[in-house]
């Protein structure tokens, strides 16, 4: 459809005013303004998708004129990656609009809160729709200013604190993208991110330096260690709204914004060389270091959300590990090479972002009822929170990688690509084991978060321990439509997966 | 054909206007309709001097071809190389139009800043207009003596403005400001003499001329050292920045808010003129390592100053010793990039700084003065503090604000200009803004105030807040509009391959 891509950019911007004097009636109309606007966006990107099955170079693109001094134009493109995300990216905006109405209830500003959101939604699904790399920035820091109010007015304890962390660790990773964009601006004369990627060809030398501030600066987004110290703070003083976007989108971002621009656009112009090699060896080395920290501190943490915060660290250790298995051999001529293990990394992306989002709105679900956050205090929610624990469990079994959940796909095909490979660089055997090993530490703590929370009865002398003063009753039914849309994804993706890898599996060509 | 009178014009009108103001305000103090008329007299006068402005932007570019230097001499005998010179070109051009433009917005805000209807405002206003007059002026000089005069009367007629609240700490920085200001014109002069002793003019192309062919260089750096250390005095370049702060500070907001969108601004384009105009690199200087390090070290200084600041007012005014430092960044790259990435920094960082100015003295008049008194204000005032949030993520750099494509070309053209070393202190430095900027934003939202009263804002101080706040706005997403207007210059620059 004509002008569907720019809709999307712009329907959220225009709904603004809407949605503030909506929300200053009833916050209600604000959250269903931000959700429809979102569920017409899905409408409008899916109407991309047959463009993309069908077309040759299976993409579509719209371009509107923008700086021509700066040979920037404002193109937006999706290919099957970047409209499996965005989908994923707006159906959690749906979701976090629902989940707000009761869970925000009685906090102060309200409007500004839904402004906010709407806001962050133009950055958040911008980043995956441009191939523009000035544009791809401008959506980058888009959704960074949304998310360090919202996380500061609307949080728990010392959320601005958080949120400063926040800001000033993101920012200081985006500066370090602005730095690579520039430099590929001003070897190659544009920021258009096809042109750029066969322009820079011819400049080994400097896109080993261009690579690496990319890579840096999304690593910072992505969480990996060690630049995640923002991350546990952010995801745990964050209302449950923004950490499901936080964990769901925000960070996939990094991971996504890794595989088109360093991994898609600079990479072939040091494919082959021993650089390029031990660059991707590095991701791996970085990916199993992070694996292994955030499961083993979401192991020993008591606090409910830090416990999900290191958790994602972990799955982006996962993510990044399936990064580091992109073909090490020069590929001309295509957008990005798809392998297995490179499939199996964006849906992880995909089934990842549904999954912690589900597991942060049921903790939501949870603190919101009992106005507790340490595990410890807590226990046998599954007989009083039945739906929340439903929800809980399968979130929780699908981030500890159990079929028949979405993240048992993912890792499945990320493993059969390492497979894949080991068999011609040995290098990556000892990383696929660890990574392997590091799957039981995610059941481990998986399982004891359920286990903890609803299952195992409460502890003598606790909050929840036979008072009848407390008396914990289930979610309102807003809440509930919000985590069922995401239970069906989770559910969806796991059972039928074929739809977004197939889509996934358009682009690039092996 | 550009004549005399299209350059003398919104010059002498500007003059003229500005002589009118004081018997006019008196006669409408008298009477009743006192806002109103004010707003009519000054309406007037911005309406001729930029119908002169646009006239004359027309006229030139009307020419068949519009030479880089056109010149328009007083005298037209054989002697005109000796002569004050008018010379237009793109540069002088887009100057006088911004200029005028973000002077018209200044003096909105002064208007209901400094009460009209209390006594000395008038001569207030009547100076601005004068200052306004003789940047203008600047801008349109031709040789380096009118362009020495006219720029000392507009930033040792500054400090007039400064002074309007005579209090002891206003005094104070006056006093230093006009010390470093006498200062500054001493070098100026001296290096000025040195020129003409060496070239025997001071026109600009002249000089230029004459110095190209120009064998023996040791006088010619001297010259340069003394002129070079004048500007950078008034520009407020590392290590000659300190009054700046201290003058801002204390200033009145309109009048800080006019120095640093006029005169600051400006001093960019004395350096701009002199560096790439006329010390051409290496045809005549190369001054480029020396600016470099320059601007490096006011990029760290005036950073690293303004983290540890705890008034709000003078943290401002240390992100305007940064802010010249970034703009040096660009000067020194000597590409055409890099003057696109000037031309278009000097814009937004005259507005942004003007915008926070603007914010700050609303927020300031209520009593709130350091980062402390600033706890909660998010609550209190939520629309000044808006603006100043939006010039507080322009200055950051963040899009989609102004500041972010300035920015991003200042650092692009670091980065052509093989000074990527320059381009990384840059985006370190720009963390580090966003670090104390952010401790302000946290400050203004996150912390608790001590009362939860909210304060009547005086909307009619916010609209002229709001214009500047809408045009960072705009620029940010559609930096077209602006560069457009950029492109003739690049079109003359002298050192293009």
């Amino acid at each position: 459809m004509l002008y569907s891509l720019l809709l999307v950019f712009l329907l959220p911007a225009l709904g603004i005013p809407f949605v503030y004097f909506g929300g200053k009636k009833s916050s209600k109309i604000a959250a269903s303004i931000v959700a429809l606007i979102a569920i017409i966006n899905i409408a409008l990107v899916l109407t991309t998708v047959p463009t993309i099955l069908n077309s040759a170079n299976h993409m579509y693109i719209e371009e509107y004129a923008w700086i021509p001094v700066l040979n920037s134009h404002f193109t937006l493109f999706v290919d099957g990656i970047s409209v499996s995300i965005a989908i994923i990216a707006m159906v959690l905006i749906v979701a976090a609009a629902l989940f707000s109405i009761k869970y925000m209830e009685g906090k102060k500003n309200l409007p500004v809160y839904y402004v906010l959101l709407s806001l962050l939604s133009v950055g958040l699904v911008g980043v995956f729709l441009t191939s523009n790399l000035l544009l791809f920035y401008f959506c980058w820091e888009l959704m960074l200013l949304p998310a360090y109010f919202i996380i500061g007015s609307w949080g728990y304890r010392e959320s601005y604190r958080a949120a400063f962390k926040f800001f000033i660790f993101t920012h200081a990773g985006a500066v370090f993208v602005l730095l690579g964009i520039g430099a590929i601006y001003m070897i190659t004369g544009t920021t258009d991110l096809f042109a750029a990627q066969t322009a820079l060809l011819s400049f080994p030398e400097l896109a080993k330096w261009i690579i690496i501030a990319l890579t840096a600066g999304f690593a910072v987004k992505m969480a990996i260690v060690p630049l995640h110290m923002w991350l546990p703070d952010a995801h745990s003083e964050a209302p449950a709204t923004m950490s499901a976007l936080l964990s769901g989108v925000i960070i996939s971002a990094g991971a996504y914004a890794i595989l088109r621009l360093s991994l898609g656009a600079v990479f072939p112009a040091v494919a082959g060389t021993e650089f390029g090699t031990s660059f991707l060896h590095g991701l791996a080395v970085f990916g199993v270091i992070s694996a292994f920290f955030g499961a083993f501190i979401a192991l020993v943490e008591n606090d409910i959300k830090r416990i999900i915060a290191y958790s994602s660290i972990a799955h982006m250790g996962y993510v990044l590990f399936g990064l580091s298995l992109y073909p090490s051999e020069p590929l001309i001529g295509g957008a990005l090479a798809i392998t297995t293990a490179i499939t199996g990394t964006v849906f992880h992306i995909l089934t990842h972002a549904v999954s912690k989002g589900l597991l942060f709105l049921s903790a939501g679900a949870v603190m919101h009822q009992t106005e507790l956050r340490d595990i410890r205090e807590m226990g046998g929610l599954a007989g009083k929170m039945p739906f929340t624990s439903t929800s809980a469990i399968i979130a929780g079994l699908s981030i500890a990688g159990s079929p028949p959940f979405a993240c048992f796909i993912s890792e499945f095909l990320i493993f059969v690509g390492a497979f894949d490979i080991i068999r011609t660089n040995s290098f990556y055997l000892v990383p696929t084991i660890l990574m392997l090993l590091a799957t039981v530490f995610s059941l481990a703590y998986s399982l004891r978060f359920v286990y903890r929370i609803f299952i195992a009865p409460p502890k003598p002398g606790t909050t929840l321990d036979g008072n009848e003063k407390h008396k914990i009753t289930d979610v309102p039914n807003s809440m509930k439509i919000a985590m069922l849309i995401l239970i069906i994804f989770v559910v969806l993706l796991g059972v039928y997966p074929a739809f977004f890898i197939n889509l996934i599996n358009t682009v690039g060509f092996i | 054909m550009v004549g005399i009178f299209d350059v003398a014009f919104p010059i002498v009108s500007l003059i003229a206007f500005s002589l009118l103001t004081i018997p006019v305000l008196r006669g409408i103090r008298k009477t009743g309709y006192k806002t109103a008329l004010t707003l009519v007299w000054f309406a007037i006068a911005f309406s001729v001097a930029f119908a002169a402005v646009a006239n004359l932007a027309l006229q030139y570019y009307a020419l068949p071809s519009p030479q880089p230097f056109l010149s328009i001499s007083l005298s037209d005998s054989s002697l005109s190389w000796l002569s004050s010179v008018f010379m237009i070109d793109g540069i002088s051009v887009y100057m006088a139009i911004m200029f005028t433009t973000v002077c018209a917005v200044v003096m909105i805000y002064s208007l209901f800043y400094v009460d009209p209807s209390k006594r000395p405002s008038e001569r207030y206003y009547a100076i601005m207009l004068m200052l306004t007059a003789a940047v203008i002026g600047a801008v349109f000089s031709g040789d380096l003596l009118t362009l020495f005069i006219f720029w000392e009367a507009a930033a040792a007629g500054s400090s007039f403005l400064m002074l309007y609240k005579k209090n002891r700490s206003s005094l104070n920085a006056t006093l230093k400001y006009i010390v470093m200001i006498v200062i500054a014109s001493a070098f100026i002069v001296f290096g000025l003499s040195l020129v003409y002793g060496i070239t025997g003019t001071l026109n600009f192309w002249a000089v230029k001329e004459a110095l190209t062919v120009l064998a023996d260089k040791t006088l010619l750096i001297l010259a340069f050292i003394f002129i070079a250390a004048g500007y950078a005095i008034e520009a407020a370049i590392v290590p000659f920045h300190f009054w700046l702060p201290d003058a801002y500070g204390a200033a009145p907001s309109s009048t800080a808010a006019f120095l640093s969108a006029v005169i600051d601004q400006g001093s960019y384009y004395v350096l701009i003129r002199v560096l790439i105009f006329i010390l051409v690199p290496t045809a005549v200087l190369d001054w480029t390592l020396m600016l470099a390090v320059m601007a490096a070290f006011t990029m760290i200084v005036g950073n690293l100053f303004a983290l540890i600041q705890k008034n709000v007012k003078i943290l401002i005014g240390y992100i305007c010793v940064a802010d010249v430092g970034y703009n040096l960044v660009a000067i020194t790259s000597l590409t055409s990039d890099g003057l696109r990435a000037n031309l278009y920094f000097f814009l937004i960082g005259g507005i942004t700084t003007a915008l926070a100015f603007m914010a700050v003295g609303i927020i300031n008049h209520y009593g709130f003065k350091t980062l402390k008194d600033f706890s909660g204000i998010g609550r209190k005032m939520p629309l000044a503090s808006l603006a100043l949030l939006m010039a507080a993520l322009s200055f950051a750099g963040m899009p989609p604000f102004g500041g972010f494509i300035a920015k991003y070309m200042v650092f692009t053209s670091a980065i052509e200009a093989n000074l990527a070393w320059l381009a990384v202190i840059g985006v370190l430095m720009s963390v580090v803004q966003v670090a104390y900027l952010f401790r302000l934003v946290n400050y203004m939202y996150g912390k608790k105030p001590k009362d939860e009263v909210r304060i009547k804002e005086p909307i009619k101080l916010l609209i002229p807040v709001f214009i500047l706040a809408g045009t960072i706005i705009i620029l940010g997403l559609f930096p077209q509009i602006v560069l457009n207007l950029i492109e003739p210059v690049i079109r003359q620059l002298p050192f293009i391959p």
